[in-house]
């Protein structure tokens, strides 16, 4: 193999799953009808911004070598918390602040202050009382959802102040603001992952956490900082649920966590820590997308959506397996 | 010590004497077995019971399944063990709950079907809207508003189910497909909210604008599927009425939704009459007495109560909001509880 054709093929492996989307839009694009214009590649972006949002919070806790179970809660409390202050239907109380500008900043503050305070308290447990973060954010999945409901009543609030809505109605370049914004996140977090040392030591804590502490790189803050982070930017994607749905349910983001999962992993984020980019999870979250548009326009049988949703994440993640068979060839 | 020790029993003994008399006012506990918290009807539901049962003299304790089957038989299996007055259950899922009504009812425990009716093993009392009559009411709408729109019944409806795995939103499907079959002008394209959650049917309806900007009319399963497919509506920049929208269940939002000119139609479950049915009837239940055929008056709505293969089953019909008659407080959804107190049926 000349040294340009394995360039090639490694960078056709790094970035695989782009390529993976790609494939899957053109096939889609042949095959299901209407699917080829630029209002559903529009929607598709649209729609995985509150789930391309909330795996990057969820990527970097693995990244590090742990899991965090709670983000799909944290969301939900994040969006129930802006509901209930800023909409002014159902149980919202319609907070009013002037100038109305301010209630933007301000609910994104509250989402990510309280995704931020879970994110605290799971970050201490696993990482200074040294308790199991499996164990520990399954328990917050359970509690903070559990909060939902009991803060809500199982009722719900609609009418999202206008001046926050604004930013799921807007567009620019035909995507809402909302979708502009999950791109950024993108982009600061993996450029946080990428050019920092912060984000370095998170992978070299997620390859090996002894080594790394040997190396004099203070663990237990870092891993604290990434739990913090988890849960903000859990809360950041609740606001952006309340935001697309101008308002909250009790209900509302569940399913999302695994899907989640499902786009870090298709990303190629290896869940043993160490290994993963943020731009492989932002495509994972696009195919994810992609996926349930084309499911949406096939009209398929509502009671294989999830059979068929299942097994085309089972194939990404196949297709992932092989790219690391042929990578440890190449090796 | 002693004489602190003989002073706490007394104040004991004075306390559980004060509460005797309330324990005697009560006509027993009886448990509501609620599938889940997660929408306002349940939620309606239990503040609804709990009124209406404490009229004729019962106390009412809740258990939350969280949608989860398992979750509710052995919720099922506890409150066997309780010997309660009676369980009202609100089955997660229609025939997996059949086992757990059966052992019931062999424990003497008396078993009301509320909202959720299952007829595979008799229960009895059931009281019910009927979810394929739901479906059956929403078709009379759509007929309506499609020939309103098309001088002929016509066109495109975007039907968004909640879960596939839910039998309630499966039923109403039925219902609403088997009445619009007589149409063949009309085509419907459904899809499933996976987990009745607001922003799956959120995306539904932004990718089916675009696909098919040609739809007349959105038929969402729950009210507050309604809220996100309005969201979608107006980020794709329509306005109320530029889709004709209609809902079931009669929650809060969609009849705000009504207001606000973006619902047409509201497909109610008579929430208050299904319950005040459970109140009227709880004494026959509790004690094993004969229950009659006919027409009952409930809270002001006609109940037709037959006697079936699975016990005495008592339905209520569901009313059609639209803007005329939306705030008309005998809606569950105005959040106005009737003032008129039910009455035991003798």
């Amino acid at each position: 193999m000349t040294p340009r054709t394995r360039k090639i093929l490694e960078f056709v492996l790094d970035n695989l799953v782009w390529f993976m989307l790609l494939f899957v839009l053109a096939i889609f694009s042949i095959f299901v009808p209407n699917y080829f214009q630029l209002g559903i590649f529009a929607n598709i972006i649209e729609a995985s911004s509150v789930l391309g949002v909330m795996s990057i919070g969820l990527a970097l806790v693995i990244i590090t070598g742990h899991m965090d179970l709670s983000v799909e809660s944290v969301a939900a409390l994040g969006a129930m918390a802006v509901g209930i202050l800023f909409c002014s239907a159902g149980i919202g109380m319609g907070l009013q602040l002037r100038p109305e500008w301010l209630m933007v900043p301000v609910s994104i503050l509250v989402a990510v202050a309280v995704g931020g305070a879970v994110g605290l308290l799971n970050g201490v447990l696993i990482v200074k009382v040294r308790m199991n973060a499996f164990i520990i954010t399954l328990a917050a999945y359970i509690w903070v959802r559990g909060l939902v409901v009991a803060v809500s009543g199982g009722r719900s609030a609609q009418d999202l102040a206008p001046a926050i809505r604004w930013f799921g109605i807007q567009r620019i370049l035909g995507l809402p603001l909302t979708a502009w914004i999950a791109i950024a996140c993108f982009v600061v977090f993996s450029l946080i992952m990428a050019k920092t040392p912060f984000g370095r030591h998170l992978v070299m804590i997620g390859g090996n956490e002894t080594a790394t502490f040997r190396a004099g790189i203070r663990v237990t803050r870092n891993l604290i900082i990434a739990f913090v982070l988890a849960g903000a930017i859990a809360g950041l994607a609740g606001w952006l649920l309340a935001v697309r749905t101008s308002g909250a349910t009790a209900n509302l983001g569940v399913g999302l966590l695994f899907n989640a999962f499902a786009a870090v992993v298709i990303g190629g984020v290896s869940l043993k820590g160490g290994v993963g980019s943020l731009s492989g999870v932002y495509a994972g979250v696009l195919l994810l997308s992609s996926i349930n548009t084309a499911i949406n326009l096939m009209g398929l049988p509502a009671n294989f959506t999830q059979v068929i949703h299942g097994l085309l994440v089972l194939a990404a993640v196949l297709l992932d397996t092989l790219k690391q068979t042929i990578r440890q060839k190449l090796a | 010590m002693r004489r602190t020790l003989m002073s706490a029993l007394g104040v004991l003994a004075l306390a559980i004497a004060m509460l005797t008399p309330a324990w005697a006012q009560s006509k027993g506990t009886v448990y509501y077995m609620v599938p889940t918290l997660l929408d306002e009807f349940q939620t309606g539901s239990v503040g609804a019971l709990e009124m209406f049962l404490k009229q004729v003299g019962y106390d009412v304790k809740t258990l939350n399944a969280d949608n989860k089957t398992d979750a509710q038989q052995s919720q099922m299996n506890d409150v066997i063990a309780l010997k309660p007055a009676a369980i009202i259950l609100a089955a997660v899922d229609f025939n997996a709950l059949k086992p757990s009504i059966e052992a019931a009812r062999a424990a003497g425990i008396p078993v009301v079907e509320f909202d959720r009716q299952i007829t595979s093993t008799p229960s009895d009392f059931t009281s019910v809207a009927g979810t394929v009559e739901i479906g059956y009411v929403a078709a009379e709408q759509a007929e309506k508003l499609l020939k309103e729109k098309h001088g002929s019944v016509k066109g495109k409806v975007l039907q968004v189910l909640g879960d596939p795995g839910d039998p309630y939103t499966l039923d109403i499907q039925k219902g609403f497909e088997e009445k619009m079959k007589a149409f063949p002008e009309v085509t419907i394209i459904s899809h499933p909210a996976m987990q009745w959650e607001a922003s799956n049917a959120g995306t539904i309806v932004a990718d089916q604008l675009v696909a098919n900007p040609d739809i007349d009319l959105i038929f969402n399963h729950a009210a507050h599927l309604s809220v996100a497919a309005v969201a979608s509506l107006e980020a794709a920049g329509k306005k109320p009425g530029d889709v004709m929208m209609m809902s079931s269940n009669g929650a809060p939002v969609g009849l705000d939704l009504i207001r606000k000119g973006w619902l047409n139609v509201e497909v109610e479950q008579p929430l208050y009459a299904q319950a005040a049915a459970v109140a009227m009837f709880m004494d026959k239940v509790v004690n094993k007495q004969e229950i009659k055929a006919g027409e009952y008056d409930v809270i002001g709505l006609k109940g037709t109560l037959t006697v079936e293969s699975w016990g005495p089953n008592i339905r209520l019909p569901g009313a059609a909001i639209d803007k005329s008659n939306v705030d008309n407080p005998a809606f569950w959804g105005n959040m106005k509880p009737p003032s008129d107190t039910v009455k035991a049926v003798e």
